[in-house]
């Protein structure tokens, strides 16, 4: 099996679409999208970029719904395990290519770090308009009239918008766009990240980026609120902490529990109170 | 401790396997050689859909499926993409396929014949045996037959319409085209589509939406040569053969921007025996190209190259539904968060409309 899985081709095709997407962010590159021994669907776009852009240096970490120990994340870390031999690690700090799906880890992110998102839907118009056709034009056009109409709508009739993940941004003031399905507690995250953000849609054969401190902003009204998930100050159970998003978890006799989402940051936290 | 239920993944995974492992076990029993010559249509629509003309590689792929006819075409194209590409073959003509089968729905006899050959079109479908007559069957004849398209003489009087030629054919796994997208990067989205897709797709023209009249010009069924330039001593040389179907059906007529009045086709093609699929084929061939002669009207769904470019291929609408079974749960939680807010503002929003 060559490194990597992919032949040099693929992988050199690849690059210089994320080089591309770099150059110009926020905007959606096609790629020609190899399938992968994983279905698609499941991450093979994200999977694409690593397989790419990894090598014998790397650290990698994968993780679904923001859990290493996740079924989509031992999936695809053993599979890229396999075919590199790279060390992989569930240490956030540690790692130097990130590959998730969902989330974007709880402890911030650093400079040579890069964060690969999973993307099932790479433009944020197909919700408004799904013809790729005219929503390329609309998109040269920076023309997001029917974002705004949406979120008009949407306001007028539920107070908020509907959207409550994968929320559109502008990047760079410039381009709409897809952050891929991570909640709305994560999107701000985006703005000014140290790290290199890529994202890959393998079905939709699509990569675009966020260079490391890019201004990002959610699309919103400027005299409304971005309102992210509350939890009310719920704790997690194991840690403590309040400062994270939380999963409800209930347990066989029907009661709900509250854990950190992310549970690598959980683990660190739970070391610190340890070391106390 | 239901934390590290949730981490547990590893374990799950290695059990779930084995599980599927011991259910699928009897498959790998199989001989290749009774998979490939005793379901030989399995074999050919994998290899169609899987876009990899290997039938030992189909039949391997069978039996890791067990019959599940959209996971052996995925492990096909999988295996696909780890193959490295040497060099392209010469562009093969249907005209020149030696027939096993061709017929013409469209003419009562035409140059060569009707040669039904192996067909199960007139099958009585019952399980139980019908009482045989006896019937002198014909041997197989020996000799090749090679038999132009039946729509060759129309086509040489210069009666059927021309859709321009692209000097290069497109090659949609190397790079996917956007809108608008080239006619030969549509035929192979086409030709590897998911035969259960094409099929609906093409019959929604059959009742309503968007009829072209299609009528079976030619449909054909045997064999061809691939040949390849040698890449040191650069003669052409035969590297293999390929079965395959193609189907020529015509449609109704109009007058073009140019004044002319001509017959349209649409073209069908794709690996193995596959009737059904290049038939579907090229009816929404037909209907892509000519839309404005169909006498359906709106939403043709037929000659909309979007749902027919990102909507067929059965690896990617397939993995793309069962990732429905992923984990959730972060989704599922911001969808829920939004729900509440969104009732709550509903709910204020009446008793404060009550009020006044």
């Amino acid at each position: 099996m060559r490194y990597a899985f992919l032949d040099e081709e693929a992988k050199k095709e690849i690059r210089r679409s994320i080089l591309k997407a770099i150059a110009i962010p926020g905007y959606i590159v096609a790629f020609a999208s190899r399938e992968l021994p994983v279905a698609r669907g499941w991450g093979t776009g994200g999977l694409q970029i690593t397989l790419a852009i990894i090598n014998e240096e790397d650290t990698l970490k994968v993780i679904d719904q923001g859990c290493d120990g996740s079924v989509n994340a031992v999936n695809i870390r053993n599979f890229i395990g396999s075919v590199t031999d790279v060390n992989t690690t569930t240490d956030t700090n540690e790692a130097t290519i990130i590959q998730t799906r969902h989330r974007v880890p709880e402890i911030e992110l650093q400079e040579g770090q890069t964060l690969v998102y999973q993307v099932p839907i790479p433009d944020i118009l197909e919700t408004v308009e799904p013809n790729l056709g005219k929503a390329k034009l609309l998109h040269a056009n920076a023309d997001y009239s029917k974002l705004w109409v949406l979120l008009y709508e949407d306001t007028s009739q539920f107070g908020d918008s509907r959207i409550s993940n994968r929320y559109p941004v502008m990047v760079n003031h410039r381009y709409a766009m897809d952050p891929s399905p991570i909640p709305k507690y994560d999107t701000t995250k985006l703005h000014n990240n140290k790290a290199l953000q890529l994202f890959g849609a393998g079905r939709e054969k699509k990569i675009y980026a966020i260079p490391p401190y890019t201004d990002v902003k959610p699309l919103k009204f400027e005299d409304r609120e971005f309102k992210v998930e509350n939890f009310e100050g719920k704790v997690c159970e194991r840690c403590g902490s309040s400062e994270c998003f939380l999963d409800e978890v209930y347990d066989d006799a029907g009661e709900v529990h509250y854990y950190c989402n992310d549970t690598d940051f959980c683990d660190v936290e739970l070391k610190k109170k340890g070391a106390k | 401790m239901a934390y590290y239920a949730i981490k547990g993944g590893e374990e799950a995974i290695k059990n779930s396997l084995d599980f599927y492992g011991d259910l699928i076990s009897d498959a790998d029993k199989l001989d290749d050689k009774e998979v490939i010559e005793g379901l030989t249509f399995a074999i050919d629509r994998v290899m169609g859909e899987g876009s990899l003309y290997s039938k030992k590689l189909a039949a391997a792929a069978i039996k890791r499926s067990a019959g599940d006819l959209l996971n052996a075409s995925f492990f096909l194209r999988a295996h696909r993409s780890s193959c490295q590409r040497i060099g392209i073959a010469k562009s093969v003509d249907v005209n020149e396929m030696r027939l096993s089968r061709r017929i013409s729905s469209a003419f009562k006899d035409i140059e060569g014949g009707q040669l039904l050959g192996p067909s199960n079109d007139y099958e009585i479908k019952l399980l139980v045996d019908l009482k045989k007559e006896d019937v002198s069957i014909e041997d197989y004849g020996t000799d090749d037959n090679v038999i132009k398209s039946a729509l060759t003489p129309l086509r040489e009087d210069g009666l059927i319409k021309v859709l321009a030629k692209e000097n290069e054919p497109w090659d949609i796994t190397r790079n996917y085209p956007h809108a608008p997208y080239p006619r030969t990067a549509v035929l192979q989205v086409m030709s590897r589509a998911e035969t259960g897709s094409i099929l609906a797709v093409g019959y929604t023209t059959m009742r309503g939406y968007g009829d072209v009249h299609p009528t079976i010009g030619d449909l054909r069924i045997g064999e061809m040569d691939i040949k390849f330039t040698h890449p040191f001593t650069k003669n052409e040389v035969k590297i293999g053969e390929i079965e395959a179907t193609a189907v020529e059906c015509v449609g109704t007529f109009n007058t073009d921007s140019d004044g002319d009045t001509k017959l349209t086709t649409g073209f069908g093609f794709c690996f193995g025996k596959n009737e059904t699929k290049a038939i579907s084929m090229s009816i929404i061939d037909l209907s892509l190209y000519n839309s404005s002669y169909s006498v359906g009207g709106e939403h043709i769904i037929a000659a909309d190259f979007e749902m027919i470019m990102h909507h067929l291929d059965g690896i990617e609408s397939f993995g793309m539904t069962n990732h429905f079974k992923l984990p959730h749960y972060v989704t599922f939680q911001t969808d829920y968060q939004i729900f509440k807010s969104a009732q709550k503002y509903a709910d204020d929003k009446k008793v404060n409309e009550g009020a006044c």
